[in-house]
């Protein structure tokens, strides 16, 4: 930075009009509309969000006193809360991880040179660019449990004998909404590692070659470690993503059969915008808030660790 | 949601009916005057504002007292009236135009909510106005089960006053008593709506069994004609983790003669025998009798209604909408052999179904309230429940209405349907019923998942009671 100011303070002095009214306080000037429009739409909901949660805002009753923790400790024994949080990180945790996988298989095969490749490409981002509500009443009749495609096909490959309930049983419901989440998102990943696949200069895979290694040892111990904070950083994108799933299952079960589908999103919008209780909702989003902060930190540190071997 | 509504909100804001009551024609020209602009030079134009202005207020402190004579005349009272959407033949709309041409001292500006289908949004949408206190809107349509709320809110106007328990006596005592709140009428009825039982007539001829009166009958029924491979399903009904649960948990409950929350609002009766036998039932249903498919777990009113009226099914518990979609060519596979019935119940008690529909109230800081109760007194009056019955197929609250002879011509099913309409109960009231029907539905849709009803009716009673209390 030092070495760079050089120059640009050499040509500075000579009309020295420009350099009048410019003080110390001038760069934060020009920042105060970003500042100010990140703290309207961003920080400042982050605290109204943060201070309701220690109040009993009701907005149907009079009630707004402040209550301290009292949120917090209802929030603790309340199982809803506790059913809500298991199942949101369960689906984090497998969608995450299985739209990671197959993304990167998608994005390895279309580095590849094919005739069609742009093509595929194109056609790969297709679920991608489908709103998810779509998604969600598609995926709703493809697994109808009466006239569902799925149950069909499996029943005729004979996988199954009678047809499987997918929503309206408590063993599926969660893994239904898991699959059609992994089928709309997994393109977003691919796309993201294919960008990554490309900065992997071509020659280190060919001298690789010339050394005899073979297809996989070639992905194994030349491309993947190069990958590997594209990987990461696509992953944690996808992981505070997926943390925040609502519109699938709004759509698809609305929480239920047996709450086996209620995720934190679901619950805090019930508890806000059903109920109304705006105190407890907003401990509630908080919580989420807070769970977020902590998967940002565990990446984060998975992140720096890789970086750093990268750089020695 | 919220996203979706408030642009709404926003717009309801601009027309505020006090300015456009108070101001005088005159001023509207000033208001006008940027339209003028073109073609006048700036100076002119500051002129006329200026002696428009000079001349409005001289002649408004000469002329105040003829003003208003002239304005009772010519400028009528400004209201707004917010509903959530209905349509038929005709739409709300339309109606609350026929209002604005009938008289000329009153003029209504119609507000648009989100459909009934999407009631949380409806409730979002008037919170959020009500809680304002700013009179904006001034009449309002609400559903049943939010008059409690709205009323211990005090966002709505005790009507006491205007509509006198004679003039009450018009209506079907059951929705009356849902329009009140601590005994004080809060709600004007509109229309009402309630579960019933659809059956196939050509089926139960076939077996020689006549339109179920208990629930052992309709069990019996379903399992011959499951069985027998004359229909796939028994008994369709709703068990989607969402309000319809509770409607049908309502009518199961009831039609044992038993309650969610006893009338005081505090006592919690939903772990009571009767309570529990009921869920029972609806737990054996699908998992013992088996003429239930698991499939109503996910299913809500249209998913359930589907495979009926294609005739796949011998028996469903539906709302009145159903009756239509029976008799229409395109969707239907079961015209003329579909019967209406009350809901079956246990032997010796009486058949309940839910209430439900849309009531008016108005708004306690209305600015115009005289103006408010006219309206809403002639959205309530026995010519316009006959209008939105013909036009837009809402069964009429008051009992002369639903006898009269156009009904019988135009819809003969709700007549039909009397009995049902006039036996159906009310969901639990209590202001706090928002959070009470979340309760119950995730209670009984584990209930009847993991068949521990004792267990989860007693869990759900315990959460129930620490939200009535306070």
């Amino acid at each position: 930075m030092v070495t760079a100011e050089f120059p640009i303070n050499e040509t500075m002095r000579k009309p020295k009009q420009i350099r009048v009214g410019l003080s110390w306080h001038s760069p934060f000037l020009l920042l105060v509309p970003a500042l100010a429009s990140i703290g309207a739409v961003s920080v400042y909901p982050v605290f109204l969000g943060l201070w309701l949660s220690f109040r009993d805002t009701t907005l149907a009753s009079p009630t707004d006193t402040f209550v301290g923790l009292g949120n917090y400790l209802q929030l603790f024994s309340d199982s809803q809360f506790w059913n809500a949080w298991i199942h949101t990180i369960q689906f984090t945790c497998a969608s995450t991880l299985f739209e990671t996988l197959i993304g990167l298989m998608i994005a390895l095969v279309l580095c590849e040179r094919f005739r069609g490749r742009g093509m595929v490409r194109a056609a790969m981002l297709v679920p991608w660019a489908i709103p998810t509500v779509v998604t969600s009443k598609m995926f709703g009749w493809l697994f109808d449990g009466q006239n569902g495609m799925v149950n069909y096909l499996l029943r005729s490959v004979s996988l199954i004998r009678h047809n499987v309930d997918w929503y309206g049983s408590p063993d599926f419901a969660l893994t239904t909404i898991i699959i059609a989440d992994v089928w709309k998102t997994t393109p977003f990943i691919a796309l993201l590692l294919m960008a990554g696949l490309q900065t992997i200069p071509g020659s280190l895979s060919e001298a690789s070659v010339i050394d005899g290694a073979n297809a996989w040892q070639r992905f194994w111990y030349v491309r993947l470690p190069l990958l590997a904070p594209t990987l990461l950083i696509a992953s944690m994108f996808r992981a505070l993503d997926a943390f925040r799933i609502f519109d699938l299952v709004y759509v698809l079960t609305g929480g239920g059969p047996a709450d086996s589908t209620e995720v934190l999103s679901t619950l805090t919008y019930k508890n806000l915008f059903s109920a109304l209780q705006v105190g407890y909702g907003s401990s509630l989003s908080t919580m989420m808030f807070l769970t977020e902060i902590l998967i940002a930190l565990i990446f984060g540190v998975f992140l720096l660790r890789q970086m750093r071997a990268i750089g020695q | 949601m919220q996203k979706q509504a408030s642009p709404r909100l926003e717009s309801q804001q601009t027309s505020d009916p006090v300015l456009h009551r108070e101001i005088g024609q005159p001023e509207e020209s000033v208001d006008q005057s940027p339209n003028d602009i073109k073609g006048i030079r700036r100076r002119e134009f500051i002129k006329r504002t200026g002696l428009a202005v000079a001349g409005l207020s001289a002649a408004s402190t000469l002329l105040t007292p003829i003003r208003r004579g002239v304005a009772a005349g010519t400028k009528p009272t400004e209201i707004t009236f917010a509903s959530a959407k209905f349509f038929g033949k005709e739409t709300i709309a339309e109606v609350v135009e026929a209002f604005n041409g009938s008289q000329e001292k009153i003029h209504v500006t119609y507000k648009e909510l989100p459909p009934p289908s999407s009631s949380t949004e409806v409730h979002q949408g008037l919170v959020q106005q009500l809680a304002r206190r700013n009179g904006n809107p001034d009449v309002f349509t609400q559903d049943i089960i939010w008059i409690a709320e709205f009323a211990a809110a005090k966002w709505a106007l005790t009507l006491d006053e205007y509509f006198n328990a004679e003039a009450m006596k018009e209506y079907f005592p059951g929705v009356v008593q849902a329009c009140k709140w601590q005994g004080k009428l809060t709600a004007l009825p509109w229309f009402i709506d309630s579960g019933m039982l659809y059956y196939r007539s050509d089926l139960l001829d076939g077996i020689g069994a006549k339109p179920p009166e208990t629930w052992d009958e309709l069990i019996d029924s379903a399992k011959k004609l499951t069985s027998s491979g004359k229909a796939k399903f028994g008994f369709l009904w709703q068990a989607k983790q969402a309000e319809v649960l509770v409607c049908d948990l309502v009518s199961f409950i009831g039609s044992n003669g038993g309650a969610i929350l006893e009338p005081d609002g505090k006592t919690v009766s939903v772990a009571d025998d009767a309570a529990v036998e009921s869920v029972q039932l609806m737990h054996d249903l699908i998992r013992k009798d088996q003429i239930t498919p698991e499939d109503v777990m996910s299913w809500d009113e249209e998913p359930s209604r589907r495979p009926f009226t294609s005739g796949e099914a011998a028996f469903l518990r539906n709302w009145s909408y159903v009756w239509k979609v029976c008799q229409s060519k395109e969707d239907s596979s079961v015209i003329d052999k579909v019967g209406v019935a009350p809901l079956p119940h246990f032997p010796g008690k009486k058949s309940a179904a839910c209430l439900g529909g849309y009531q008016y109230g108005v708004n306690a800081s209305s600015k115009n309230k005289d103006a408010a109760i006219e309206f809403a007194r002639w959205m309530s009056s026995p010519e316009t429940q006959l209008r939105f019955a013909v036009q837009l197929g809402l069964c009429p609250t008051r009992s002369a209405v639903l006898d009269d002879p156009k009904i019988a011509q135009e819809e003969p099913f709700m007549q039909r349907l009397k009995s049902v309409f006039v036996g159906a109960i009310g969901r639990p009231v209590t202001p706090k019923y928002p959070q009470v029907t979340l309760v119950l539905q995730s209670a009984v849709s584990r209930a009847l998942t993991n068949g521990d009803v004792k267990g989860e009716l007693q869990a759900a009673k315990e959460k129930i009671q620490a939200i009535v209390k306070t």
